[in-house]
């Protein structure tokens, strides 16, 4: 493992800054913070398997929506308790990952990718006609139990929530494992050739990869209070989560986190001066700008700036 | 000295004056007919009234969230006008999941609500069961039940007992309204009308290409189509004309129910009939309820031109939501609030006979056809001659020469239900 003390002064600063933001900020931003911690979990989801291996995912809604919808039935319908409900979503979740990595045993690419779009598509459609009285049909299920409330507690869970899923995730990737999984993405035959078995790397990229959407889904449902399949299983939804990878930079652990805050505050930040659909275009343009500007995400810029400082405080 | 406590003087006056407003928020999208009329009644009712001297003599000022009928967008809006806009009393023009989205966050923050278009009488049951934190809540359209009983009524009456009909193909669009219509107008329409339904064929709503399912609603054998459409309603409708599919069709298509349907449908919309809330396009108006269009149309030129049924909604019931806060001391005793707006009551009379009523159910009081109670759920009346409110709905047909009239409940008639000329 690479680790210096500093990664770890940098995870502490971070933390410190993060939990002391309830003192400086408005309850308003704060909502927009916890929107934004669960887009991150979702794009660090993502990234897992597709940052990572290269398999792009078009169907990671679909993870997380089995997550949100198998805490929320358990919860809504059948009286089960929170604290069971959760972790029964995030296994459920990862037999979906398994069942989602199985293409990937014999095909890769854009086939993967519309593959993975059909399951998607097919838990929307299957959401609404199968057991309509669990799952609520189209409209979905509303008033599901919150496991916090107001918006100071809402973000305590979710910053503890995703600080959780980004250390462990920046841990793994920094083991042989991580390093294995970047291998993939970047020649897989290579790295079989080379005697790893990228059968099984691929099964653990994918089902931790499920495991954090699993995550992610049971606790946003509690928190959003109501899901609906045009809401979880959506083209908007996913997309805003593969921008957020993208924008940020994919196949770190920073760069979904960056991506993420800087897309839902753009967003919000436009809401009182375009309130309407026109702020989308604008969001849109910038999210294109950048990543024409610097395809490896915000995060590359970061580096750029700050090795310019560097070399400016050096000479 | 004097300057700064001149200053000091302005910087309260002007925080007074901040202070001194009452903030209502815009819920619902700002990009389609139904928001707008929500947004537009509200902004005249707010002119109206600040004219008039505001609430309690402060000035209501409107901030805006837009849903993009989108559920998500919904909860991170009504979160926006919440705790970044801080707003005293919401009005929703939003569709249905999308209410059903941001309702745990009403039940959070106890903000009064005045729900214009979403008509699922799961929030009305939610109000039922769960009083105390529902008592921001209010619904002043007819709940799509409702809706539903008094459609079975034209099917009794109009499709079985004037035309001779006597079994229907169901032709839905795969969204949550076309699943609670369809559920309870088959539930219905076979045992109190007397009509059977052969099948059911459901679409999606991004369908462009509608002759392969008219063809197979034609296999069926039925008597008349039943169209449940609330998106892209133009396509499903104008299709049916330029086919000029054999078969009579009737139902719900909310694209019929603006002025601009005919534009919408380059003129292939005639013979189309849908059910509306009331009021509706070729709805006729008692004189206030046409002041109020005669503003709206001096004041907005691009579409809606008319406003739906939720502009009239909207106008109304934030005119209500105020006179209650004003007799509660505001909005922010909610309880208070919430026991002044059950008391609302306004009756608009058109040539001596009640027209129009904007008011709700008491909390107790049963409907007589249904037989269950409609808890902050807008007045209706199911029952013929309509005396005690306005009926939950009317059903209005577009004629092959453009025109538009009521065509059921009869009292409400301004025109005959015909099939179109080229159904033999």
């Amino acid at each position: 493992m690479n680790i210096r003390w500093y990664h770890f002064a940098l995870w502490a600063a971070f933390m410190a800054v993060m939990f002391a933001l309830p003192e400086f900020v408005s309850r308003g931003t704060l909502r927009t913070v916890i929107f934004a911690n669960f887009l991150a979990i979702f794009a660090i989801s993502w990234d897992v398997l597709s940052g990572r291996t290269g398999y792009i995912s078009f169907g990671h809604p679909f993870l997380i929506g089995i997550g949100a919808y198998t805490t929320a039935i358990l919860t809504k319908r059948f009286d089960v308790a929170i604290e069971a409900s959760i972790p029964i979503a995030v296994i459920v979740t990862m037999i979906a990952g398994f069942i989602v990595f199985l293409p990937a045993l014999r095909i890769k690419g854009s086939y993967f990718a519309l593959v993975t779009l059909a399951f998607m598509e097919l838990m929307y459609q299957l959401v609404q006609v199968i057991r309509p009285d669990l799952t609520g049909g189209t409209r979905g299920i509303s008033g599901i139990q919150g496991i916090t409330r107001g918006a100071v507690n809402g973000y305590y869970l979710s910053l503890t929530l995703l600080l959780v899923v980004a250390v462990t995730v920046w841990l793994v990737m920094r083991t042989r494992v991580g390093t294995a999984l970047s291998a993939i993405g970047m020649n897989e035959e290579s790295v079989r050739g080379s005697g790893l078995d990228t059968t099984k790397l691929k099964l653990f990229a994918f089902l931790f990869s499920a495991l954090i959407a699993g995550l992610g889904g049971a606790f946003y449902a509690h928190y959003v209070g109501a899901i609906a399949p045009r809401a979880l299983f959506d083209i908007n939804f996913l997309f805003t989560i593969i921008v957020a990878a993208l924008i940020g930079g994919a196949a770190t652990t920073a760069g979904p986190i960056i991506g993420a805050f800087f897309l839902t505050f753009l967003l919000e930040y436009l809401r009182p001066y375009l309130p309407g659909a026109e702020r989308y275009f604008i969001y849109g343009g910038v999210a294109l700008l950048l990543y024409m500007y610097q395809p490896k995400g915000i995060i590359a810029l970061l580096e750029t700036m700050k090795d310019r400082i560097i070399r400016r405080s050096s000479t | 000295m004097i300057k700064v406590t001149a200053t000091s003087a302005l910087a309260i006056i002007c925080a007074t004056m901040a202070a001194a407003e009452v903030k209502v928020g815009f819920i619902g999208s700002l990009s389609s007919d139904t928001g707008l009329s929500t947004l537009r009644g509200a902004e005249i009712a707010i002119e109206e009234l600040n004219a008039a001297g505001g609430m309690n003599g402060e000035q209501i000022v409107m901030v805006t969230a837009d849903t993009s009928e989108d559920p998500t967008e919904g909860v991170k809006a009504y979160e926006y006008l919440a705790e970044t806009e801080e707003v005293d009393f919401i009005i929703s023009g939003s569709i249905d999941d999308v209410s059903l989205a941001w309702m745990p966050r009403m039940q959070e923050f106890q903000i009064p609500t005045l729900d214009t278009w979403t008509s699922y009488i799961g929030i009305i049951d939610m109000v039922v069961e769960d009083p105390e934190t529902m008592a921001p809540y209010f619904m002043n359209i007819a709940s799509d039940e409702a809706l539903a009983t008094l459609y079975i009524n034209f099917g009794a009456d109009v499709l079985k007992g004037q035309m001779g009909w006597e079994s229907t193909v169901i032709l839905a669009e795969d969204t949550a309204f076309g699943e609670a219509i369809t559920g309870l107008i088959t539930d219905a329409l076979g045992p109190v009308a007397g009509i059977k339904t052969t099948e059911i064929i459901k679409y999606d709503v991004n369908t462009v290409d509608f002759a392969p399912l008219f063809s197979r609603a034609q296999e069926t054998g039925a008597d008349f189509i039943y169209q449940v459409s609330t998106v892209n309603s133009q396509v499903v409708s104008s299709q049916y004309v330029k086919l000029q599919v054999p078969m009579p069709m009737t139902g719900v298509n909310v694209g019929a129910l603006g002025l601009e349907y005919w534009e919408d449908t380059g003129g292939a919309g005639g013979g189309i009939s849908t059910l509306s809330p009331v009021p509706s396009v070729g709805f006729e108006l008692d004189p206030v309820s046409q002041s109020f269009v005669d503003t709206y149309q001096a004041k907005y030129t691009s579409r809606p031109v008319m406003p739906h049924f939720n502009g009239f909604n909207a106008y109304h019931g934030l005119k209500q939501a105020m006179a209650a806060a004003e007799t509660a001391g505001g909005f922010g005793d909610v309880k208070a609030w919430s026991a002044e707006m059950k008391k609302q009551d306004l009756v608009l009379e058109k040539d001596g006979k009640l027209w129009l009523r904007y008011g709700f159910w008491g909390d107790d009081e049963v409907e007589e056809v249904t037989g269950r109670t409609y808890p902050h759920n807008a007045r209706f009346d199911l029952t013929s001659p309509y005396e005690d409110a306005q009926p939950s709905m009317v059903v209005v047909q577009w004629k092959e020469d453009g025109s538009v009239g009521v065509v059921y409940p009869f009292e409400y008639a301004t025109t005959e239900f015909t099939i179109p000329s080229w159904v033999k």
